[in-house]
């Protein structure tokens, strides 16, 4: 009995201390919470994310931090959508946290974020692009990259606006074939390209849906060979994309034009996987790489010095989802705290709202505006949009919109055949 | 259409081939031993990496490495047997799930510790690489795999017919004691039966390799169907797993592409409890 009681004391003391001293501390240092899946399999792009934001942090620090004091972040680690729930909480109530900095995976977003909201905590997303994160009505929840559905309707806007043209087509006659895995993800992108190609009046000859767990695509192959689609409109994870390309080809499918919307086709795997048979595929994703002409002079300064520190930091060129952390935390850093004047959720709240980047003023060359919170889409980026690229000899060329791109788009994919004769539709 | 059917017979079979070189494994280690073996797809898994890895640190082909992939496999189906199956073998069944399942959740992770969540793939010459006849597309690595899971399914049937080790597994697997009582030595009997079904599962694991992709989940995406194809060849003949595999191969292939291919599980699901329902001991299986 006394030995319970003396390791219950023990305990409490503990907890006791583990609460207080992160308030000491506090005075010093602007701490933040950075909620992403630092383990388990969606840990490499999570930590990927992360690295670019504490780029964002080291530069604020190095002129003195903010208000005079340096930021500091605390990890939380969401492995899961659960873990990343009590993770949120652990960071709100045990280590006095008034601002979540996360989370790359739109599930462990979207779980997480509920807790924030609940304890009026502020919830800052970079990265995670699912639609309904931000359709919940939060306060206290802000993102800045663009969302899912931006990425199925583009895809349809350029095949109508440039694929059809480019190829002389009708874009009312052009056959649109869709498919998605069935997650949040793929679901949310997928069926935003099919209502948009419907509402605009494009054929959509198949709306194709597989479960992740998927081992054979025959089906769907067959399938879009069998309506004769034009376009291919695909958003896919990595082993799914990679399958559906290695059957198409034993299938021998063939059409004029394929996007991908994200994931599996703007991955270095892409490539690797299949040489130059990923070229001619377009991809949809928050861009890199895009004319410096969009780019305020400010911010082609602060990309060029973004990539010299990571590429220091981290040894090797930041990507995507490391530019994404980077936006999201510079954002946050250079234009919301300064603003507010203290981590109170209220101040930023306040600051958020009031701020409007330009275009041509993040590296993305997006802008920065808030939609307020009677808006539909209450915290989300109004002014974040993706950029279409296309694999050309093994890397990705923004392709459009025109104004981003640095190369042309080259249409149309070339057949199964042609590629096996090793034509190619480059300009030398 | 006629070349639509064909074509889907045609890709039915060749993946139902795959399925029933999965299954085979495991209605042996179910037949004889009366043990779930819930580690199947781990051993599947096990089975990619080590394909991919001899391809990727010796340059050993897929197929070659089945003749490295194969022994090792048993060998270690025969470790497996004596220190975790062994002790459970005549524990209550929930035990024996107990301990299936955590041998499938260790093998998961340690994968995924050593390996990481990446996705593995050997890319070689002939995987993409495609006959074509009259308008009919066959995969190459596919038809490989599937000649070779009909020749192995062969060899083994031989096996059990022919040799005194085969008799003695097909006994064991009808009657436990009277196999017990003609002085069979049943452990060692489990033993290399248990082996016989991890080594074709290794089989399956290096033909699946320039098929598809190793990542530490693999197994459970293929196991899920190889359990329906057991209850369909119903639990213990191999042939029945033969047939199964085929058919449920040749089911995906036409409802994914007349239906939906959102809907094929729900299909192979169906077809699952109308099995369990009207033919409990499946197409092929004892009463």
């Amino acid at each position: 009995m006394r030995k319970s009681i003396t390791a219950f004391l023990v305990a409490s003391l503990l907890v006791f201390v583990l609460c207080i001293s992160p308030a000491a501390i506090a005075a010093e240092k602007v701490r933040i919470g950075a909620l992403f899946p630092f383990s388990g399999p969606l840990a490499l792009l999570g930590q990927e994310s992360f690295n670019g934001a504490t780029i964002a942090a080291d530069m604020v620090n190095e002129k003195g931090g903010i208000w005079g004091k340096e930021i500091e972040w605390v990890k939380g680690d969401g492995v899961d959508p659960k873990k990343a729930m009590t993770e949120c909480e652990r960071l709100i109530s045990v280590q006095g946290l008034k601002l979540i900095f996360g989370t790359y995976s739109s599930s462990r977003s979207y779980a997480a974020s509920e807790v924030a909201e609940r304890n009026k905590v502020i919830y800052w997303e970079q990265g995670a692009i699912a639609d309904p994160i931000t359709e919940r009505g939060f306060k206290y929840l802000f993102r800045t990259c663009p969302r899912a559905s931006q990425f199925g309707i583009m895809a349809v806007d350029f095949a109508m606006e440039v694929v059809a043209p480019k190829l002389g087509m009708d874009p009312m006659e052009m056959k649109v074939a869709i498919m998605f895995e069935d997650s949040l993800y793929g679901t949310t992108v997928g069926s935003s390209a099919a209502k948009h190609a419907m509402e605009v009046g494009m054929k959509v000859v198949g709306t194709d849906s597989y479960s992740l767990k998927i081992v054979d695509l025959n089906p769907v192959v067959m399938r879009f060979k069998a309506r004769e689609a034009d376009v291919i409109i695909a958003t896919s994870y990595l082993t799914d994309g990679l399958l559906f390309w290695r059957q198409a080809r034993e299938g021998d499918l063939n059409v004029k034009a394929f996007i991908g919307t994200g994931a599996c086709h703007g991955m270095p795997e892409w490539a690797e996987t299949f040489g130059d048979e990923a070229n001619y595929i377009f991809n949809i994703d928050p861009a890199i790489g895009i004319n410096p002409e969009v780019l305020s002079p400010k911010t082609r300064e602060v990309l060029k010095e973004f990539q010299e520190r990571f590429n220091k930091k981290f040894g090797h060129l930041p990507a995507t989802h490391a530019s994404l952390g980077f936006v999201g935390a510079r954002v946050l850093f250079e234009e919301v705290l300064p603003r507010a004047g203290s981590l109170d959720p209220e101040a930023v709240r306040e600051a958020a709202l009031q701020v409007n980047i330009a275009k041509g003023g993040t590296i993305f060359g997006f802008g920065v505006k808030f939609a307020p919170p009677a808006h539909p889409a209450a915290g989300q980026n109004l002014l974040a949009h993706p950029a279409l690229m296309q694999w050309q000899e093994q890397r990705m060329w923004v392709v459009y919109p025109v104004e981003f791109s640095l190369r042309d788009p080259l249409l149309p994919l070339p057949t199964w055949e042609e590629r096996a004769k090793g034509i190619t539709r480059f300009v030398k | 259409m006629l070349t639509i059917v064909l074509q889907l017979i045609i890709n039915g079979l060749l993946l139902g081939g795959i399925y029933a070189l999965i299954s085979i494994g495991l209605t042996l280690i179910f037949g004889v031993l009366e043990i779930i073996n819930f580690a199947h797809g781990e051993f599947l898994m096990l089975s990619m990496y080590a394909s991919y890895w001899l391809f990727q640190l010796l340059g050993v082909d897929p197929y070659l490495s089945l003749l490295v992939v194969i022994p090792m496999f048993f060998l270690i189906g025969l470790v497996v047997q004596r220190i975790i199956i062994q002790p459970i073998i005549h524990a209550p069944p929930l035990n024996q799930i107990f301990v299936t399942v955590g041998l499938s959740l260790i093998l998961q992770n340690a994968a995924l510790f050593f390996w990481k969540a990446d996705y593995r793939t050997v890319r070689t010459a002939y995987s993409t690489l495609c006959l074509k006849t009259s308008g009919l597309m066959i995969s190459f690595p596919r038809l490989v795999a599937f000649v070779l899971a009909l020749a192995i399914i062969s060899i083994l049937l031989i096996f059990l017919k022919r040799t005194y080790t085969g008799k003695a597994i097909r006994a064991l697997a009808q009657e436990r004691r009277a196999a017990m009582l003609m002085g069979i030595n049943i452990y060692g009997t489990y033993r290399i039966a248990f082996g016989i079904g991890i080594a074709c599962v290794g089989a399956a694991g290096a033909m699946l390799m320039p098929i598809y992709y190793a990542f530490p989940t693999v197994g459970a995406l293929f196991v899920l169907i190889a359990f329906v194809v057991v209850v369909l060849g119903g639990y213990n003949s191999l042939v029945g797993a033969l047939i199964g595999g085929l058919i449920i191969g040749i089911v995906e292939a036409f409802s994914g592409f007349f239906l939906s291919p959102h809907l094929k599980e729900a299909v192979y699901f169906v077809i699952f409890i109308l099995i369990l329902v009207f033919r409990p001991t499946g197409l092929f299986g004892r009463g």
